[in-house]
């Protein structure tokens, strides 16, 4: 990959905050039409120094020179001044707006340049020749609200390039965007490299940046450990930077073979526009993959499996018993826990304290049958254990507030509560999602655990390869539907995305 | 595929019902008490009606900026009363012209000292801030007026009785708040961060608002159209009491509430604020008309805004679960 | 703003650092309420040294009970970030149809033995099932509270006083029992009766949030409904029995005020709406939910009546009253946001 004249150079960048070193003299140079990833795991520097190139954070020492010269943002419109854009993960779009009023709400030009009016006119043009070069087809006025996550990804990139951007960054671009969306990002952001633009590109999904990166830099625990071309690097190598040490088994063994008793067992689930017509059994000591693309309605499945959502027809039993009403509390009778995919928004009381978390689901049980007191002395003492058992960094359980936790030991957290309720059939949505690879593999340890014990565990995943690494069998679903079930033997990756894109089971059928 | 397509025109046909519901009810308050009463239905009566709500509208016009903020301004019948006490016994016999913007700036000035407040203590819901101003100025006022009955001299009264065009006065003012505020929420830069701030305060800073300054501004606005409010209401009763604007901030935020307007920011605007206010003085005025015990127009009034607020719910509960169940499919 | 001070002011020496250190844990104190109330009663103690007599601590205490137990219920509604507007209302409603059961004039009980039992009742009753309406709005018909509640105050504020018609020529209800009246303002050995009803009340109260299982689920949908509901927490039903609580401790309030007056009367409790929410969000409960105390309520509403009683036996005027009312509230409401902004510093 040619690249042209160098635009940004970073040069012993540092930064700390509260005391503590979150980048170290960090350097590194971006071209001209030049895509570089920068990867890392949580906490490891990616989003500091993103967001001092961005103007949100002042750094501490370092120099950055924007095309020769001096760059010291003194907040997101400098950035923004000096042709860098910043596409944030969490998009910084208003559904209640129009995309043209979205991409001109931090300067709408004005009509007959004076009067406080908004050129209507001129900001419809003006976002019509953008969407254009973002292949978005929908008129300038339409309401943000009703685009899906990858047109709003493309309209903050139309917004990126409004302010003529010399340098765009992208924080985990994709996490929400389908497959098809995602190839068009990367379509695109193969236009603008075309076009000279430079391109700051921050992923967990190692594949996407050696596919669209000319060259990587890794960052662990603020220093820069590494970096090199796309050629020069692997998968394998870049895990071993991230961590600092060689991975040599992702997945735990796990020696229990699933046993024939049936743990769960759903028949003909069916919601309109959501399921349709689900079977399926799930074993006692048995991890059951839920695999698909997104929006194939895994997490829809698991939401009514634990009677969080409604469902028309259908049946749930547990333990061959069939539950007349199907809702948490009584799913949560029968030993079912569900772990969501929303950690922050439906899993944690991030405002409340481990013990408060961790308590919650299981507080009836501490209570005294005639008073309804909770024994507080065997509750503590109780979530101390399960803490000690999942390794959760701190010992602070009673006052220390959740959101001051890492998101792996929110995660444990999160599994911890559930624990306290010795689980018999367990849900996992996305239990990996957003957190380090160390801490991933102890959450592979902790499911390992559960089955021993003799829990039935449904695995929802988005990554393959913890589906194929943890599953004794994966259901792969598409649309609404269950379209094929795979066992260990004959996993492989390429057959069960065919699966996944498949529309029914009758062709499954078929074609086996 | 047919029984889709039904089920899919049925949910359009809910949606489309439960999206006119305001316009039916007010359709069927008018179809009732036009049978009720033969005087009800007639032009100069409905000139009454928006003469009498003009007030409300007014001030429910400023209320709708701060409420798109997802904030909140108790005071708004405070601030009438202080303007009315100032306009009575400082202004005296000022004419009109002297009058009205000082009266404008007064009530600019009130906003602003709640803006102020509301900027400087971010974390702290509008709704304490405004509570402690209500309190403070209900006490100036009782102090200024020593809680005696209060009168506006002839220039203001005058106002009252005057008609441009065989309009009254009072609808004239109310239309040029309306169509301003229409305005500027629509069309200008400020209307449309307005609602940015509403929906996201985050992101409106992040894409570079300045997050402070428009919320400032929504407080100095509802300040003015409270005062203007006060000012309306006055030139029509002439004279305040010492319970002069006593709550008035119910009624002004039920009118914007059954316009549409989200207490959750973001989302709402004038047009539906104004047609609220006028529905809830058309049911007042439909009950004086058909000689209803004056004992049961608060319960009616508020059976009606807990109807509209309750199809309100219904209609975005429905619209979600209906968003819930189109999830994305994803193209293989 | 008092952060601002704070930092220009240079500390000059150790004993300053130490004092800015010394208000720096005052502010942070939860109970910095009841800290303030005592440093403002021994502040006006040398201007009005009628506020220590017994008489008017006296007094102090039975205008403060009836405030307490509504703000009580407000606390549980508080917690789960609902509000309720609807209260003082719920004192006007449960005052003419409690007093229009027991009253002497033609009365539905009058003159029997049934009158007062039944009559307590009724103020419950009607407390209880507006609570109830009020949070089965909220929950089952997806409702916002501060409209539900608002609707239910102009309502039963119109109500209250279309009532009153029916049952009387005036436009209150005379002729209570003694025995009723004697629950509001009657006293053995000095102690108020009505301060055991708000004991009861407080104590309950103050159990049912720190130790039990109800109490935990309240707090937990105040902070994340959605993770509460996951949690298999019954959210709707925890929210209902909330709105329940506070029109109960309403109709409790308004028998103690129906008590002193000796009449049901339909503007009870008109003006002390915007006291009671003010005195518990004074006392350190988030209006956003997910915080709150019942010991932090009674400091609020103590702070509040120290106040109101002092300004009285100052001579103060209705205005200067109402003045200072708010300027309390502002000053409380900036305490909070230093605090906020310390404990961000931390």
């Amino acid at each position: 990959m040619s690249s042209g004249a160098e635009i940004l150079r970073v040069e012993g960048l540092s930064k700390s905050f509260f005391g503590v070193e979150v980048l170290h003299q960090v350097s590194f140079a971006l071209h001209q039409g030049e895509t570089i990833g920068l990867v890392g795991e949580n906490g490891s520097g990616k989003s500091t120094m993103m967001n001092i190139l961005g103007g949100i954070h002042k750094a501490d020492a370092g120099s950055i020179t924007l095309a020769g010269e001096a760059y010291v943002p003194g907040g997101p419109r400098d950035a923004q001044a000096a042709g860098l854009a910043f596409i944030h993960q969490e998009l910084n779009l208003f559904e209640n707006l129009s995309i043209e009023e979205n991409v001109f709400v931090s300067g709408f030009p004005r009509r007959w340049g004076r009067l406080p009016l908004i050129d209507r006119g001129r900001i419809s043009e003006r976002t019509r020749q953008l969407l254009d070069m973002v292949d978005v087809r929908y008129p300038p006025n339409t309401l943000v609200g009703r685009l899906s996550q990858g047109e709003r990804q493309l309209v903050e990139i139309a917004k990126a390039l409004s302010v003529d951007a010399r340098i765009i960054l992208f924080d985990e671009p994709t996490t929400s965007l389908t497959r098809r969306e995602t190839a068009k990002l990367f379509e695109i952001m193969e236009r603008l490299r075309v076009q000279g633009i430079a391109v700051i590109y921050v992923s967990h999904i190692l594949g996407d940046v050696l596919r669209v990166c000319d060259g990587v830099q890794v960052l662990r625990d603020g220093h820069l450990v590494g970096g090199g071309t796309r050629d020069e690097m692997t998968i394998e190598s870049l895990i071993s930077m991230m961590v600092g040490r060689q991975i040599e088994n992702l997945f735990p063994e796990r020696d229990t073979k699933p046993s024939v008793a049936p743990a769960l067992t759903v028949e003909g689930v069916t919601q309109p526009g959501v399921v349709k017509d689900v079977s399926f059994i799930l074993h006692e000591s048995e991890v059951l993959g839920l695999a698909g693309l997104m929006g194939a309605g895994r997490s829809e499945l698991a939401r009514i499996l634990f009677g969080l959502d409604p469902f028309e027809a259908g049946s749930i039993s547990v333990h061959g018993e069939v539950l007349e009403t199907v809702t948490p509390e009584t799913c949560m009778a029968r030993g079912m826990a569900f772990l969501t995919e929303d950690r922050r928004g439906e899993g944690l009381l991030m405002e409340a304290s481990i013990i408060d978390n961790a308590g919650l689901p299981s507080l009836q049980s501490y209570a005294n049958e005639r008073t309804g007191w909770i024994d507080r002395t065997k509750l503590a003492a109780d979530v101390a254990d399960v803490s000690r058992r999942l390794q959760v960094n701190t010992t602070d359980y009673g006052s220390m507030l959740v959101k001051n936790l890492s998101g792996g030991n929110q995660q444990k957290v999160v599994i911890g509560k559930w624990l306290l309720r010795h689980p018999k059939v367990f849900l996992l949505d996305e239990p990996t999602r957003g957190i380090d690879v160390g801490a991933k593999y102890e959450i592979y340890k902790i499911v390992n655990d559960l089955v021993a014990e003799g829990a039935a565990i449904l695995f929802i995943s988005s990554e393959m390869e913890e589906l194929i690494g943890m599953c004794d069998r994966i259901l792969v679903m598409n649309r609404g539907e269950i379209t094929g079930i795979h066992h260990r033997h004959e996993f492989d990756n390429e057959k069960i995305l065919e699966t996944a894109m498949r529309t029914s089971l009758d062709d499954f059928e078929r074609s086996h | 595929m047919e029984a889709k397509e039904q089920a899919a025109r049925r949910r359009r046909w809910t949606i489309l019902l439960l999206q006119s519901a305001p316009l039916i009810a007010f359709a069927l308050v008018l179809v009732v008490f036009a049978s009720l009463s033969d005087r009800f239905f007639t032009l100069s009566n409905f000139t009454n009606i928006v003469t009498q709500s003009s007030h409300i509208a007014i001030m429910a016009i400023g209320m709708t900026f701060v409420l798109l903020t997802a904030g909140i301004d108790l005071s708004v019948g405070a601030v009438m009363y202080v303007v009315v006490a100032v306009l009575a016994l400082v202004l005296g016999d000022l004419p009109v012209l002297m009058a009205f913007p000082l009266v404008a700036l007064l009530g600019l000035a009130l906003g602003a000292v709640n803006g102020f407040f509301v900027v400087q203590l971010r974390g702290l819901h509008p709704f304490i801030i405004t509570l402690s101003t209500l309190f403070i100025l209900r006490g100036l006022a009782l102090w200024m007026t020593d809680t005696r009955m209060v009168f506006v001299e002839e220039p203001i009264m005058a106002l009252g009785r005057t008609s441009y065009f065989g309009v009254p006065w009072a609808i004239w003012m109310f239309l040029a708040v309306f169509v301003s505020a229409w305005l500027v929420l629509r069309e200008t830069p400020f209307g449309r961060q307005v609602y940015a701030v509403g929906q996201d305060p985050v992101a409106a800073a992040k894409a570079g608002i300045n997050v402070p300054m428009v919320l400032f501004a929504v407080y100095c606005i509802c300040g003015l159209c409270a005062a203007l409010g006060g000012l309306v209401s006055i030139a029509q009763v002439a004279a305040a009491s010492s319970t002069f604007g006593f709550q008035k901030e119910f009624p002004v935020i039920a009118a914007a509430v059954l316009g549409g307007t989200s207490l959750f920011g973001g989302r709402g605007g004038v047009v539906g604020t104004v047609f609220g206010a006028i529905l809830i003085q058309t049911v007042e005025n439909g009950l004086v008309m058909t000689n209803a015990n004056p004992y049961i127009y608060p319960l009616v009034t508020a059976s009606i805004i807990f109807f509209a607020v309750l199809i309100d719910s219904q209609r975005s509960r429905i619209a979600e679960a209906m968003r819930r169940r189109s999830i994305r499919v994803e193209e293989g | 703003m008092l952060r601002a001070r704070e930092a220009s002011g240079k500390p000059a020496s150790a004993s300053a650092a130490g004092a800015r250190h010394l208000v720096e844990r005052l502010i942070l104190s939860e109970y910095l309420v009841f800290y303030l109330t005592l440093i403002y009663f021994v502040a006006v103690l040398p201007i009005v040294p009628e506020i220590a007599s017994p008489r008017s601590i006296y007094n102090m205490l039975t205008d403060m009970l009836p405030l307490l137990v509504v703000a009580i219920g407000q606390t549980f509604v508080l917690i789960v970030a609902g509000i309720d507007l609807s209260v003082t209302s719920i004192i006007a409603m449960a005052s003419v149809v409690g007093a229009s059961v027991m009253t002497s004039d033609g009365g539905y009980l009058g003159d029997t033995w049934l009158a007062v039992p039944v009559g307590v009742l009724t103020f419950l009753v009607v407390g209880g099932l507006v609570g109830w309406f009020n949070g089965w709005s909220c929950t089952r018909l997806g409702m916002p509270p501060i409209i539900v509640t608002l609707v239910g105050l102009m309502f039963l504020s119109g109500l209250a006083i279309w009532y009153t018609t029916g049952h009387s020529e005036t436009s209150s209800i005379a002729g209570l029992p003694r025995s009723f009246v004697a629950i509001g303002q009657g006293s053995a050995y000095g102690i108020p009766h009505s301060l055991w009803v708000a004991l009861a009340v407080g104590i309950t109260a103050h159990l049912l949030l720190s130790r039990t299982v109800f109490g935990r689920w309240l707090y937990a949908i105040g902070i994340n409904r959605k993770a509460a509901e996951v949690s298999g927490v019954p959210v709707k039903t925890a929210i209902l029995w909330a709105f329940v609580i506070s029109g109960v401790c309403a109709a409790i309030a308004s028998i103690l005020y129906t008590g002193r007056l000796e009449t049901g009367t339909p503007v009870l409790g008109e003006r002390i709406l915007l006291d009671i929410i003010a005195a518990v969000v004074i006392g350190g409960t988030s209006l956003a939910g997910g915080k709150g105390k019942i010991v932090w309520t009674v400091g609020g509403v103590l702070f509040l009546v120290v106040i109101d009683t002092s300004l009285k036996l100052l001579g103060m005027s209705l205005f200067v009253v109402l003045g200072a009312k708010g300027a309390v509230i502002l000053f409380a409401a900036i305490i909070d946001s230093t605090r906020q902004r310390i404990l961000m510093r931390h």
